[in-house]
């Protein structure tokens, strides 16, 4: 046998409620690096991990005033600089009629920054992960509710841990555990 | 009338909302579902067949002739990129309005929107001609040292549609990936595994990428929403920006908006309709989603009978004969008959739904929404040809008559619509799964507070 | 002024209601003065000041109806604050008889030697003349008033002795109420607005005038309740929470707003036929392109930036500021529509402005404050009233 190394603990709580207050818990021990599964999304969860408002609103906001000002420069640049044509008395630089193009590529820009930069804050798409060790885990899509710890937390203890998971009512909590294989894969 | 009525009907649970979506495309598919598969795509056939053709031949094919020199293309094109306007507004301007009844009926409005938006798509693009020199429409460089010219509302259209297209698309798969997911747990066969385990994007449900995740959509939906009132504005614009009677008036783009809802509406109703019944997910899209989405197609409606009502009355005081002369001709002129057709569709038939009784009866209410369908295609068909074949020219006018090929085109582009939803039915989840857990009783973390707690305390798997 | 909390009533001797209506016709009185001297700029700042108090009314009387519609439970709390600004004009049509002697002064259409020798004014005079006009507004006025007092009645019922039946027949009048009121708002703004320059016409012209309209009856609402709330009346009723939707609702309808008047502007500017691209030119020439500047940027842009990120619009006394700002660029739309008219060479301010804004506004808010001190501050029976008050954005 391999040797197996313990990446992360999981815990499965019985219903939404039950993992919401075990999120207050766990931010109150002082718990950083874990995290609560849920099929879809739960009222109440970003204050009871203490989690700060999402950036990508800003940043949605700057790329599409970019996007905006680079439709218009494109616009400009090539009826009114590049290769200036009189069309029906239009001036050359109609900036009304280059509304719709302008707010076309400030609608691109934004949305994939939005999805984009999700995916960059989420660190996705990420195939391994320690909670994919788990059988368990399987049911967080679909009617389970977990929270993980990862061994990269600085209170983690496996034992300790462990206990305060069960305490907080935790149920089936599991070692999560690599082994020396997988390591050495990713290691190359 | 007080509706309190919940959002999901029966004692589901969270898991057996999975098992109920996700097994429709589990188990073996129906037999209408190979049946209409196989009528649907030999229609997409003759779609794809006829634009052979027509790239053979060129646009003499169809109908088109002087002055209407925008046939049934341009119709079509309208009626489909109309269409494509409910599911984003189901997604994106009911998500802002906090309307929760919208879950039921949102992923599948959202894949009625990118096929219809497809469909219409390829009008646009076969009726240019040389569709070998269909990059001019880009902004690349080319042989000629020429750019496309912004300031035409033909341009504007490319750009409208094609980022409509690219951002319904964005909207579409954000929504799904948490229900990609599912499916990546519940695969029993390898592929499945690695096919939906890469779409999914290694999803895990964490809070942390909730959070994000949250915004993301929030902000999808704050972009699409002035996105799907630009884009149907647009369209208008290609008719409206012209000196053209019956054409160039300011209500355009509110009156082509409204419409596209109108008529997208009515497509996800005819659907959903059929879905509900084939798949037995009436506890799911349950009747306060089809009043629902009765009473937008009224409203729209009353809007569209408003703006109808408005044009007649502004030519008249305008005082302007082209402009009256436009009008009277669209009532009574050669082309009445669509007219007439289009004011009892899309005016008339739907103020039956000022009835609660036939807002909630799915026959009438089936019947209703085909009728819409008809309505809005004649719509488009009154705006492009009653304007044309009587320009300003009496001795040019003319009387528009569809080829072979512009009626096998519209209904093969009916076929390339449902080969593709049939295949999405087949294979995607048609419901969002997380959104709809998350809008039953059990999902609120305060319902467990009090008595709850023990008695529906766990799901039981 | 006292408020009691558990009735939702405030005790007052009506002072206040007393104070603003003096000043009122104070202000009335004053503007008086303005008639004899220059009876043309009377009127055109009448008409201005008078269409903005109606159209805050119209915007209140559409509020109603769509929350009926709608159902929403937010809104609940500021329904009572709501029907008051719409009970308060069917009354503007008091105001409409001095108008009545104006029409000479304001509308070209009603001189008959003018129709006489333009064939325009003929083709529309079955429609533009002064007795069907007359009836006209007093169509518009009879269907608001009916409207207004129904849902009024209703509501007040409701607090007397609740039941479901109430609100099933204030939906049910809503319903087709706001078909009626489409139609009255359209053609209001025609007639009162657009025939000003009788041989121009748009068919959006009844959007754009009720865009700016409800957005006007939003901002007053936002005024009236922070008012309150500085007062200790409604404090944790009106909660943060209402603010914020009220926000976003002010923030969807600045960019209607801004929608209906790009779609007007822009299509009479693209295909360029002098007879309607000729009021634009009027509201560009001379000092009228500042104002046209302004409004761009300050009915919509100004508004607009500052309404998309969350922090002003839970900001009780930012969101008052920028109420007040909106009013104003209302207010300034309705000057930009009619005034130029008048003055086709460039912007005028006149003193009657201020003064018959003041005057109309003195009395129009007078009669919301009776309406609204009349009973309780809510609709205390609403069975949904508490999960209102409970309202959460999260």
């Amino acid at each position: 046998m391999s040797k197996q190394k313990v990446v992360g603990l999981l815990a499965e709580f019985p219903h939404p409620g039950a993992l919401l207050k075990a999120a207050e818990k766990m931010r109150e021990a002082g718990f950083q690096d874990y995290d609560c599964h849920s099929p879809f999304p739960i009222h109440g969860m970003d204050q009871a991990m203490g989690e700060k408002r999402s950036p990508l609103g800003w940043m949605v906001g700057i790329l599409a005033f970019i996007g905006f000002t680079a439709g218009m420069t494109l616009e400009w640049w090539t009826s009114a600089v590049d290769y200036p044509l009189v069309i029906s008395g239009k001036p050359f630089f109609s900036y009304p009629a280059y509304g719709p193009v302008a707010f076309a590529f400030m609608v691109i820009f934004g949305a994939f920054t939005a999805v984009l930069g999700m995916s960059v804050l989420n660190k996705l798409p990420r195939f391994h992960h320690p909670v994919f060790y788990s059988d368990r885990f399987a049911k967080a899509s679909d009617d389970g509710f977990f929270v993980s710890v990862e061994n990269t937390d600085p209170q983690f203890d496996t034992e300790k841990t462990r206990v305060f998971l069960e305490e907080i009512g935790g149920q089936h909590v599991e070692l999560l555990l690599e082994t020396d294989e997988e390591q050495a894969l990713e290691n190359e | 009338m007080l509706d309190n009525t919940p959002l999901v009907l029966g004692n589901e649970t969270f898991s057996s909302i999975t098992d109920h979506i996700s097994s429709i495309t589990e188990r073996k598919a129906p037999k209408q579902w190979y049946l209409l598969l196989a009528l649907a795509s030999s229609l997409a056939l003759v779609l794809f067949g006829m634009i052979g053709y027509l790239f053979w031949e060129g646009t003499g094919i169809w109908g088109i002739q002087n002055p209407v020199g925008w046939g049934w293309a341009i119709v079509n094109f309208v009626f489909w990129v109309g269409i494509g306007h409910a599911g984003t507004l189901i997604s994106a301007i009911l998500f802002l309005l906090r309307q929760k009844w919208r879950t039921s009926i949102n992923r599948f409005a959202e894949a009625m929107t990118l096929f219809a938006v497809l469909a219409a798509g390829i009008f646009p693009a076969i009726h240019v001609g040389r569709v070998w020199v269909v990059y001019y429409m880009f902004p690349l460089p080319n042989q000629m040292q020429m750019w496309p010219n912004f300031r035409s509302p033909l341009l504007w259209d490319v750009f409208a549609v094609g980022t409509y297209f690219t951002v319904s698309l964005l909207f579409w798969f954000t929504g799904l990936v948490p229900d990609l997911a599912t499916y990546r747990d519940r695969a029993k066969t390898k592929i499945k595994k690695m096919v939906f385990g890469i779409l999914s994007l290694g999803w895990r449900g964490g809070n942390r990428q909730w959070k994000h995740y949250e915004m993301t959509y929030l902000l999808l939906a704050g972009l699409s929403t002035p996105l799907v009132l630009s884009v149907h504005s647009v369209v208008s614009t290609d008719f409206a920006t012209s000196v053209i009677p019956g054409w160039h008036t300011t209500i355009f783009p509110p009156y082509f908006v409204a419409g596209a809802i109108f008529s997208g509406f009515a497509m996800v109703m005819t659907l959903a309709i059929i879905a509900r019944k084939i798949y037995g997910l009436e506890h799911l899209i349950t009747m306060k989603h089809l009043d629902n989405m009765n009473k937008i197609i009224l409203l729209t409606g009353m809007i569209v009978g408003f703006s109808y009502g408005m044009e007649f009355f502004i030519a008249w005081y305008s005082g302007n004969p082209y402009e009256q002369f436009a009008f009277v001709n669209r009532a009574f002129g050669p082309y009445a008959w669509a007219y007439w057709i289009m004011v009892s569709c899309n005016v008339l038939i739907p103020q039956l739904f000022w009835s609660r009784k036939i807002r909630r009866s799915i026959p009438a209410m089936f019947i209703i929404s085909i009728f819409v369908n008809i309505g809005m295609w004649f719509e488009r068909f009154v705006i492009v040809v009653t304007s044309l074949s009587r320009d300003f020219l009496p001795s040019a006018w003319d009387y528009f008559t569809p080829t072979i090929y512009d009626i096998g085109m519209f209904i093969g582009s009916f076929g390339l619509f449902f080969t593709l939803f049939l295949l999405f039915v087949r294979f995607l989840p048609m419901i969002s799964m997380s959104e709809v857990k998350g809008v039953l009783p059990q999902a609120d973390p305060h319902y467990y507070d009090h008595e709850h707690d023990t008695r529906k305390g766990g799901q039981h798997v | 002024m006292k408020f009691d909390s558990q009735t939702y009533r405030v005790e007052t001797d009506n002072q206040l209601g007393f104070k603003i209506l003096i000043a009122g016709i104070a202000a009335l009185l004053l503007s008086a003065i303005g008639y004899f001297t220059h009876s043309k700029q009377f009127f055109f700042s009448y008409l201005v000041a008078y269409t903005f108090w109606v159209s805050i009314g119209l915007g209140g009387l559409f509020f109603v109806m769509l929350s009926h519609l709608t159902g929403t439970v937010w809104g609940i709390v500021l329904r009572r604050i709501i029907e008051s600004i719409m009970m308060a004009l069917p009354v503007m049509a008091i105001f409409f008889i001095p108008l009545i002697f104006g029409f000479h002064d304001l509308y070209h259409w009603s001189h008959a030697e003018a129709v006489a020798e333009d064939p325009l004014l003929q083709s529309k005079a079955p429609y533009l003349n002064v007795p069907f006009f007359i009836i006209r507004t007093g169509i518009y006025f009879g269907i608001w008033y009916l409207l207004a007092r129904k849902l009024y009645a209703l509501s007040l019922q409701q607090d007397e002795q609740p039941t479901n039946e109430q609100i099933v027949k204030m939906r049910r009048v809503s319903g087709p109420g706001m078909v009626l009121f489409a139609v009255t708002t359209a053609f209001a703004s025609f007639d009162w607005i657009m025939s000003l320059d009788a041989h121009w016409y748009s068919t959006i012209f009844g959007v754009y005038f009720f865009a700016g309209s409800f957005l006007g009856a939003l901002s007053f609402l936002v005024i009236v309740s922070a008012w309150l709330h500085n007062k200790d009346i409604l404090t944790g009723t009106i909660t943060i929470e209402h603010y914020h939707d009220l926000g976003r609702l002010i923030f969807a309808f600045v960019i209607f707003w801004g929608y209906m008047a790009f779609s007007q502007f822009f299509l009479i500017w693209y295909a360029n036929i002098p007879e309607e691209t000729i009021w634009y030119q009027h509201r560009w020439t001379g000092s009228w392109n500042i104002i046209s500047l302004f409004l761009v940027i300050g009915n919509f842009l100004i508004p607009f930036v500052l309404l998309m990120p969350r922090a002003i619009k839970r900001n009780r006394n930012k969101m008052f500021v920028l109420a007040i700002w909106i009013l104003v660029t209302h207010w300034v739309d309705l000057f930009w529509l009619i005034t130029p008219n008048l003055h086709h060479h460039g912007a005028h301010f006149s003193w009657m402005d201020l003064t018959l804004f003041v005057g109309m506004g003195g009395i129009f808010v007078s009669l919301f404050w009776k309406y609204l001190t009349k009973g309780a501050l809510v609709p205390v029976k609403d069975p949904k009233l508490q999960e209102s008050i409970q309202f959460s954005n999260a």
